[in-house]
Parts: structure tokens; sequence; C-alpha cells
């Protein structure tokens, strides 16, 4: 039936968190990320697939409830199943919520397009004791072929690829819907005058609703006279007859659906409480931070030998084949030292992102929406702000995109300002390390204590912006967000994001900072007369020195911590890689590492105690993000002004705090 | 009555939303229409709620809580368990 080596454009639709990207994941081969929380698929995806001799392109695109155009998300998706390369779409449905979920799948069957429906979560449906009747379902959605599949469980795919090769030709579902006489009355009309306008227009009934559900995107698109045929919207209309007919469907072949899923409402019970909802999350934060420090260092130890003893080979080695001293130099204090230290944080990253993996795949992220939205509903914001400030726990370059799922550009704007503050998987090894050399039995509380001050500086920003300009705008507390069963982490969903985020750790080490490393020693290393022994006389120190007047009140007028902070921007790791390069450390996060460091800042400065080192913690945590944030942020407000204003506004924020701590804490200590 | 004056445990039917037009829109897509059966599960003082319609369960803020005009659900026997 099929030609060989054709290729099928398909794409996988679907409502938000209904497992989309699971199934892409579970199709192609793919290791994209998934969670368990509404809007994770912020881009559409391609990947690829075989079945039999077809091959298939596979689009996964982001959640979508309706395909009006009113968010980000929609438009992306809106545009890509529109598109006419798209051969197929393969609707994926949660089955768990199939009443909501149908609603989207009208509106699909519309488009014209082959529709192949993937029910999805059938597991769960069977656990909650309901049943769905399997053939009344396709007949009443136009004989389109219906699927059961897990994605979770890998299931079912084979038969969904035959279905999208054999169905796709068979071409679309005639019409599924019949609206009321009024409505059909008008769309008749509409589409006479589509037809005569546009003679080769692909899905005319489509957009003949839109046009009388009054779409502004199909209006400007089509732009016939529709004044005597669409005298008002009738978009209500149009959706109340829809669930009128999803909720038949539902009556003839769902079961046993008054069944309560128990288990998540005992939960939510105590996770959701009006009063311990907030302590409780915060509980939990702390417990995620400390398991980071305290596990991490448990398995430090086998890390720390294994980098000492590579360094001590590669000297030697190095020695034996007789290269010269600068070299040796270079790998050694240079390459092994600014990029080796950084290696040892492996431990500590993985434990936080695991604990991250947990708590987004359990479906407790979007309660934190819930249960912080007072807070942030003071800060002018909603709940829904609070999901990229978490997700900048990890990084805030993802952080930062996840904006997408806010509302109005200010509220996006507002939030990327903001989550930065939150202190990234990078910050962790400046904070581990200069908690452990200055706040010896006190590290976890201190490293601890930025997290706390970064979440509290973040939401106080807020506030004093909300503050400022409530005068101007009416406030916009439209939380509004799917809360998803609860479900026990799947392992696999969990490794891929833990492998995915230790690759891009290496990735950075092997590039960005392997790089930022090489310059540094460069830095050090050169002066205006060539190489210099002294690095006193180096361009760092010349750059530093004329910075120390800026950070002197800060407590930090030392040029070699200007060095490490200006460095720092290429990415926050690399504040510790400088350290280590500045003072010749092979391993920086070792105790023999940490007593040398010590030294030689007592050496530059014999005052410089744990006061100093909270100031220099503090400025390290609020001041410019890394470049790739920077980056993002950019591509994201499509703003170089908004961008810079950004970027000085965080540097001016953090100079202030470091300040005030440094010289509140020299006074009080 | 508004859903924001509901009571957590109690069912309502939506009779009618009244909110900005970009929102109303959204509600509607996820099936809050009139005639809709909504229930609070939970709920802050002064603030939001979660609810269930539909087979699932939504968050919803103040501003839209207060914004959908409702009326208690005469009881029904199957429907009153919890």
């Amino acid at each position: 039936m099929t030609e060989k080596n054709k290729t099928i454009k398909v794409a996988f639709v679907g409502n938000p968190n209904c497992g989309k990207t699971t199934l892409f994941n579970a199709v192609t081969g793919s290791r994209l990320k998934v969670a368990n929380w509404p809007g994770v698929t912020v881009e559409k995806k391609e990947g690829a697939a075989e079945y039999e001799d077809c091959s298939l392109t596979i689009i996964d695109t982001p959640g979508i409830y309706s395909l009006t155009c009113y968010t980000i998300e929609e438009k992306v998706t809106r545009q890509c199943v529109m598109d006419d390369e798209i051969d197929a779409i393969v609707n994926v449905v949660d089955a768990s919520s199939l009443e909501r979920n149908l609603y989207l799948t009208l509106q699909l069957l519309e488009l014209g397009k082959p529709v192949i429906l993937a029910l999805n979560m059938m597991d769960i449906v069977e656990e909650r004791g309901m049943e769905i009747d399997l053939h009344r379902l396709p007949e009443m959605l136009g004989g389109i072929p219906v699927v059961p599949v897990s994605a979770a469980r890998r299931t079912g795919l084979g038969i969904l690829l035959h279905a999208v090769v054999h169905h796709y030709e068979e071409g679309a579902a005639g019409n599924v819907l019949t609206y009321g006489e009024e409505i059909e009355h008008k769309i008749a009309k509409l589409e006479v005058m589509m037809q005569a306008r546009f003679p080769n227009h692909s899905c005319v009934r489509w957009h003949a609703i839109k046009l009388l559900e009054n779409d502004e995107d199909v209006r400007n698109e089509h732009p016939i006279s529709i004044m005597n045929v669409v005298e008002k919207s009738y978009e209500k209309e149009i959706i109340q007859q829809k669930y009128a007919y999803i909720e038949m469907i539902v009556r003839e072949v769902l079961f046993h659906k008054e069944k309560k899923a128990a288990f998540t409402d005992k939960i939510d019970r105590i996770l959701t409480h009006p009063v311990w909802g907030v302590p409780i999350f915060l509980l939990i934060m702390c417990v995620v931070f400390l398991m980071t420090f305290l596990v991490g260092d448990f398995l430090k130890a086998g890390f720390e030998s294994v980098l000492g003893w590579l360094s001590g080979q590669a000297g030697q080695f190095l020695l034996l084949i007789r290269c010269s001293p600068w070299l040796i130099s270079l790998i050694v204090d240079g390459i092994i030292a600014g990029v080796g230290g950084i290696l040892t944080f492996i431990p500590n990253i993985v434990i936080l992102f695991l604990a991250l993996a947990i708590l987004e795949d359990s479906g407790y992220m979007s309660r934190v929406a819930y249960v912080m939205d007072t807070i942030m509903g003071r800060a002018g914001l909603s709940g829904k702000a609070f999901l990229p400030m978490i997700l900048g726990f990890g990084c805030s370059v993802p952080a930062i995109m996840a904006t997408r799922a806010l509302e109005t550009e200010r509220d996006r704007r507002k939030t990327m300002l903001i989550t930065p503050f939150m202190s990234c998987s990078a910050r962790l090894p400046v904070y581990v390390l200069f908690s452990d050399m200055f706040f010896p039995g006190y590290a976890h509380l201190a490293a601890f204590s930025m997290y706390v001050i970064g979440m509290g500086v973040a939401i106080l920003v807020a506030l004093l912006m909300h503050r400022w300009e409530k005068s101007r705008e009416a406030v916009s507390d439209c939380l509004l967000i799917e809360l998803p069963e609860y479900k026990r982490p799947n392992a696999r969903t969990i490794g891929i994001y833990v492998w995915t985020k230790l690759k891009d750790y290496l990735e950075k080490a092997g590039t960005t900072i392997f790089v930022a490393s090489i310059i540094i020693w460069f830095v050090l290393n050169f002066g205006i007369h060539g190489m210099v022994s002294d690095p006193a006389d180096s361009f760092g120190a010349m750059i530093g020195r004329g910075l120390m007047p800026v950070l002197a009140p800060a407590g930090l007028d030392m040029w070699q911590i200007a060095v490490a902070l200006i460095s720092g921007i290429s990415a926050k790791e690399v504040v510790v890689s400088s350290f280590a390069v500045l003072f010749g450390v092979v391993n920086a996060n070792s105790e023999a590492g940490m007593a040398a460091i010590i030294g030689h800042i007592h050496m530059q400065n014999p005052a410089f105690g744990p006061v100093n080192a909270y100031a220099l913690m503090v400025f390290c945590l609020l001041y410019v993000p890394c470049a790739a944030t920077i980056g993002t942020v950019k591509k994201e407000s499509g703003s170089w002004k908004f961008t810079i204003q950004m970027v000085v506004f965080q540097l001016v924020l953090a100079w202030a705090f470091a300040v005030l701590v440094f010289q509140a804490g020299s006074r009080l200590f | 009555m508004t859903l924001y004056d509901g009571k957590a445990g109690i069912s309502y039917q939506v009779e009618g939303v009244f909110v900005e037009e970009a929102v109303s829109r959204r509600l509607q897509a996820l099936g809050i229409n009139d005639g809709t059966r909504v229930r609070i599960l939970n709920r802050k003082k002064k603030g939001a709620m979660i609810i269930q319609v539909r087979g699932t369960r939504l968050a919803l803020g103040r501003h839209i809580s207060s914004c959908i005009e409702v009326k208690e659900e005469a009881e029904r026997g199957e429907e009153t368990a919890v």
C-alpha cells in the first residue's frame, strides 16, 4: 500500500501533561525532558521513527487545551498543525481525564486532517476501576483509529505507528459534530464565501467555524466581508455545543467514573493545607539542599583522590617528555586545577538534580504554584510564576524559557528578572568551597542560607516592583493551573533527567570552564613585559586592582577576587576555578586545597574572615547571571534594552547587598 | 454567590463567568461554562482554591474564582459520596 522511502510527517498534539513527550521519547528513542506538571515542553521538537517501509518524522508540540491562540504554546502548536506539510495528527489523550481532553480532539477533527487518537494512561484508568468502551468511542468520533497506549510502559507503540502509516492515506474523518441549526446555517454560508475567495483552501469548515468564533488570526488572514453573516461572536455557543457532545460521548463510553482518586486527595489535604502548605514546602526544599551537601560531601572523597593522583601523574609525565615549564604550568595549574576542581562537585550536583527530578515527576510542582499563590499575589504575580523560580534552583537557562507559560509579557519579564536570584547548581561549588573554608562546623547552614536569601531577594524585588507600578496597572492575580495526579516517580524519567543535566555539566566543564581556565592562566601569567613570575605583575592583577576601590566597601578589596568575579560571568563555577588557578591549587575542593587558598588569601589580606567570605557569597548569589543566561534572556525577551537593564540592576543590587552584609557584619562581630 | 464564597467539599453549578475576555476563553476551553458542575476540594481562607471540574483538578486564583457566579448544587444521592 505504501510506497518505499516515503516520509510521513506526524505531529503529536494534546493537552498539557498528557504524556506527549514521554510517548515521543518512546517512539523516537529521544531523551527529551519530561516531568509531571503542565508546561514542560515549550518548543516543538522533531524526531524520527521507522515503521515497515515508512520513515516518519515526528513532531512533539507544547501542550494546549484549545486551538485558539492566546498563549505562546498555543500559537506554536497551532502553527505547527495548520502547516500543510503535516500529514497526520496523533492526538495524545489522557484517558484518565477523557472529558476535558476530548475538547481538543473535536477541534482537531474539524481541521480536516487525518487524526489518530492515542489513548494514553490506560493503566491509571484501570487502577481507578474505570472502563472505556473502545468500540463505541471511535464510532462517536467519526471512525478514527483509537489506540490504547502506555507511554511509560512502552506498550501499544507498534499498533500506534501502524495506525498512522495506514490511516493517513484514508484521509480525514467526516464531519463528526453537527452544531445547532443557526450555527450550521452560518457555517454553510461562510464555507461558500471562503470557497469563492480561496478555492484551494484545505480546511474550509474549520476556518468558517473560527470566523464565527471571531478568531483574530483567521480573520486577519482571510479578509472577507462577513459583516452580514456574523453579527456577533458565536464562540460561547460553539464551545458549549462541543462540551454537550462530549458529555454525551462520556456518558456512553466511560463507566464507573464516580470512583474517586482518593490517594491524590488524601495527600493534597496535607501538602496543600491552608496553613501548613508553605512551611511544608520550605521543609521539603530544606531537606533537598541538606541532602545535596551531606550526601555530596560523603561521596566527594573518592573524587578527590582520583584527581590528586591524576594531577601528580600528569606533572611527572610532562616532566618525563621534557615539556617546557610554562606548558606544564598551563596544564597542571591552569587546566587541571580549573576544570578538575569543578569535577569534584559532581556528587553534589547529581544529588541536587536527583531531588529536583523526583519533585518534578511526583506531581508536587504545580501544587507549589497553588501554595505560593498568596505570597506571590502580594508581589503582583500569580503562583504560576513560582514554577520557573523553582526550576532556577537547577539552572537559570531552562527556568527563563519556562516563563513562556505565563500569560502576560509583563509577568514574564518580571519573572525573568527575579529568576536568576534563585541559586542555580553552578553557584553550589562557590558556596560549598567558601562555607567549608570560613564556617567550619556551620558550613551547611551557611550554604543553605544562600538559598533562603536568594528566594527572599527574588520575592522582595518583585514586591517592590509591584508597589512601584501599582499606580499604573491593575493586578493580575490569575492563577489557573491544572494539578495532575500524584504518581510514583518513574526511574527512567528521572534517569534521563539527571543524566542530561550531568552531561550538560560535563560539557560545560569541557568547554566554557576549560577555555575560561586557559584564559585565566594566561591573564595571570603574562604582563606587559611578557611572562611574569609573580602574578601581581600580570594583566589580571592590573584589571583587578582597577576594581578594588569599588569592591572595598564590601570587604572584597583583593585583586584576585575581582578577577574571579569577572571570570565568573562566563559560568558561575569559574569563580571557583579562578581561585584554584590564581593560587595554583590542584583540588580546591579538598582539605589541603582549602588550606592553601586560605593561606594565600590571608597573605594578601590578614583580616579576611567569615564576614568577608559571606559578603563574597552574597555577591556571587546576586550578581550578573552567567553568559548563557544573559543570552537566553535576550532571546526570550527579544530586547537588548531589557537585558542590559537587568544586568545592570542585578550588579548594583549584588554590590549593595554585599556592602550591607559586610558593613553590618563587621560591626556586629 | 460567587465561587469564591464557596466552601470546601461542596459542589456548585456555574451560572455565569464574568471575567476578562482572555481568561474566560481559557476557562471555557477547560470546560467551565454555564451549567458546569464544579466541586471545591480545598481552599485557603482568602486566596486560591483547588476545584474539581470534568474529572480534573484546577487551582484557581482569588480573582478568577470571585468572577464565577455559582449556585449550590442540589444534593443528589450518588454524588454526595466523598
